[in-house]
């Protein structure tokens, strides 16, 4: 953030050229991979109503989703905070859950593939549709600049 | 020029105290100012307080509020709900209703024939009539009475009902559009293209007050920064957005910063959020300023709004405001006010509250800016001008 945007006193705050420093940021961190992740694909899902008509969204939510499609299904460490028969709940709990694997895991495993089929069908169709209307929108640009009529960029 | 020394004020909903929506909280004070202008002033309301179930809980008649005459009428208890829920969600689906649906939809709707037969009575003893929001079939009917006569507060929103033919029809016959920013009036040129000699933005006037920053904090044992919304909690009004954003803020950046909410409506909060959220429901006048006066930002996330009055008020808390870009008339008070930022997304939303929480020069800047953009503008004094200007033309 350049310091000139907020100067001491300053009289005016130009929030128009702060907002669109951070635009900038966000954007080369995007680049960056820094927001593919699927904490945002779920603090997005109330925004998709509200930015419908936004042509980038759809991407960079697809974008966060990937991180979120497969269910993590791998072993995790498990603690126990209570100090009382602790190392024997952690054994038990161990236990449990190396048998919930064992009849889950095939439950899981489709799933994730299931997960990931239908993000690839989305993406997919995302893609194909946004080409088929960008060469849409060329062509009928072309036709009514040949007809003399108002371009698609003009309207 | 005719002076309009006797008005009426139509609005769905009256209360005594603040607790009621914003809409009628505006048409309440501009009917105020306009009687502590000397003119004659009567609000013509229904007996319902809850804006949900629209039951007649107040006992229909008339009644003096600090001078003021107050006639309570019935909601219409006939209207058949289910047809009009029907036709709601079909309607706010963005899919196209035909005309009858749309009948179905406005005659099913919060109504009072009580209300609409005390105007054609007793029309004659009104100058101007004052009434909104639109979207309710109350409004649509009682502007219909007198229609010359009446001056529409619409409080417009880009959203699937405003798209509707009856209220192009109800823009293009009532007397006169006052509108609250010139974004809203924008969309009503965009959307109905009304005569432009009867469109007004006027707004709302707001009186400073005093207020504690440190209050609330003491007061709720909080001690690390926080952000808030006051208002209905309700999709609509983007609380989940606010919750979602929220919740992955913390969980991302590690910053322990809790989320305030005063106002009335269910909260789904997910468990991680929970510790952090604190909702203090309906708080006075008092205690809502204290609280905003102490928050990091105040976080408006509607992409709906007409005016924004807490935005305003957290301004004149000295308390920046964050916003959605796509509520127009919310990103255009930060451009013209420069106190608050708009984001569009979640990574733009992290940008924002990590700088109003790391440099807090730039937190206070955004805040004196606001302030000083709502004491310039919202002075109830020019607001009261600039309404009798229109109601008397």
């Amino acid at each position: 953030m350049r310091d000139d945007l907020f100067e001491i006193n300053a009289e005016g705050v130009d929030t128009e050229a702060i907002v669109a420093e951070i635009r900038k940021t966000v954007a080369e961190k995007t680049e960056q991979g820094v927001y593919a992740d699927a904490r945002i694909a779920r603090a997005e899902r109330s925004n998709l109503m509200n930015l419908r008509d936004e042509e980038g969204f759809l991407a960079f939510y697809l974008d966060c989703l990937k991180d979120a499609v497969f269910v993590d299904i791998s072993d995790f460490e498990i603690h126990e905070r209570r100090p009382c028969f602790g190392r024997l709940l952690v054994i038990l709990k161990t236990t449990i859950w190396k048998l919930l694997k064992f009849y889950t895991y095939r439950l899981w495993s489709q799933q994730n593939q299931v997960n990931g089929l239908l993000l690839s069908a989305v993406e997919s169709t995302e893609s194909k549709y946004r080409d088929r209307i960008e060469a849409l929108e060329r062509r009928i640009d072309e036709l009514e600049k040949r007809g003399g009529g108002k371009s698609s960029e003009e309207s | 020029m005719k002076k309009a020394e006797r008005i009426a004020f139509v609005t769905p909903r009256f209360s005594e105290g603040a607790t009621i929506g914003g809409a009628e909280t505006l048409l309440k004070s501009l009917a105020v100012h306009a009687a502590a202008s000397g003119r004659s002033v009567t609000i013509l309301t229904t007996c319902a307080q809850d804006h949900f179930t629209w039951e007649n809980t107040l006992p229909p008649g008339s009644k003096t509020v600090n001078g003021i005459e107050v006639i309570f009428f019935p909601v219409d208890e006939d209207r058949d709900i289910d047809a009009f829920l029907r036709t709601q969600t079909t309607i706010s689906s963005g899919r196209a209703v035909s005309m009858e649906e749309e009948n179905t939809w406005i005659e099913n709707n919060v109504n009072s024939r009580a209300l609409c037969e005390h105007l054609q009575q007793n029309g004659d003893n009104y100058d101007s009539i004052v009434a909104g929001p639109y979207l309710f079939g109350l409004i649509y009917h009682a502007a219909m009475v007198h229609p010359k006569k009446t001056v529409l507060v619409p409080c417009l929103h880009d959203e699937a009902f405003a798209y509707l033919s009856v209220f192009e029809r109800l823009f293009n016959t009532v007397g006169a559009l006052m509108f609250n920013t010139a974004p809203e009036m924008e969309l009503a040129r965009r959307l109905y293209k009304p005569d432009p000699d009867a469109m007004s933005v006027v707004g709302m006037g707001l009186d400073s007050f005093d207020c504690d920053p440190n209050a609330f904090s003491r007061q709720q044992g909080i001690k690390t920064p926080y952000v808030i919304y006051s208002g209905r909690r309700e999709q609509l009004k983007g609380t989940p957005l606010l919750i979602d954003y929220m919740t992955t803020f913390r969980s991302r950046t590690g910053h322990d910063i809790k989320l305030v909410l005063t106002g009335s409506g269910p909260v789904d909060c997910p468990a991680e959020l929970r510790p952090h959220l604190i909702d203090v429901g309906f708080v006075t006048e008092d205690e809502k300023h204290n609280a905003m006066a102490g928050a990091l930002a105040f976080c408006h996330p509607s992409v709906n709004e007409s005016l924004g009055i807490v935005i305003l008020e957290a301004w004149l808390a000295e308390t920046p405001c964050l916003v959605h870009e796509k509520a127009a008339v919310l990103r255009d008070h930060c451009v013209k006010g420069g106190g608050g930022l708009w984001f569009k997304t979640y990574p733009e939303f992290e940008a924002e509250l990590s700088l109003l929480l790391d440099n807090r020069n730039a937190r206070d800047q955004l805040a004196a800016a606001g302030k000083r953009y709502v004491m310039e503008n919202y002075r109830w004094d020019r607001i009261t001008d600039k309404m009798l200007n229109v109601l008397d033309a």
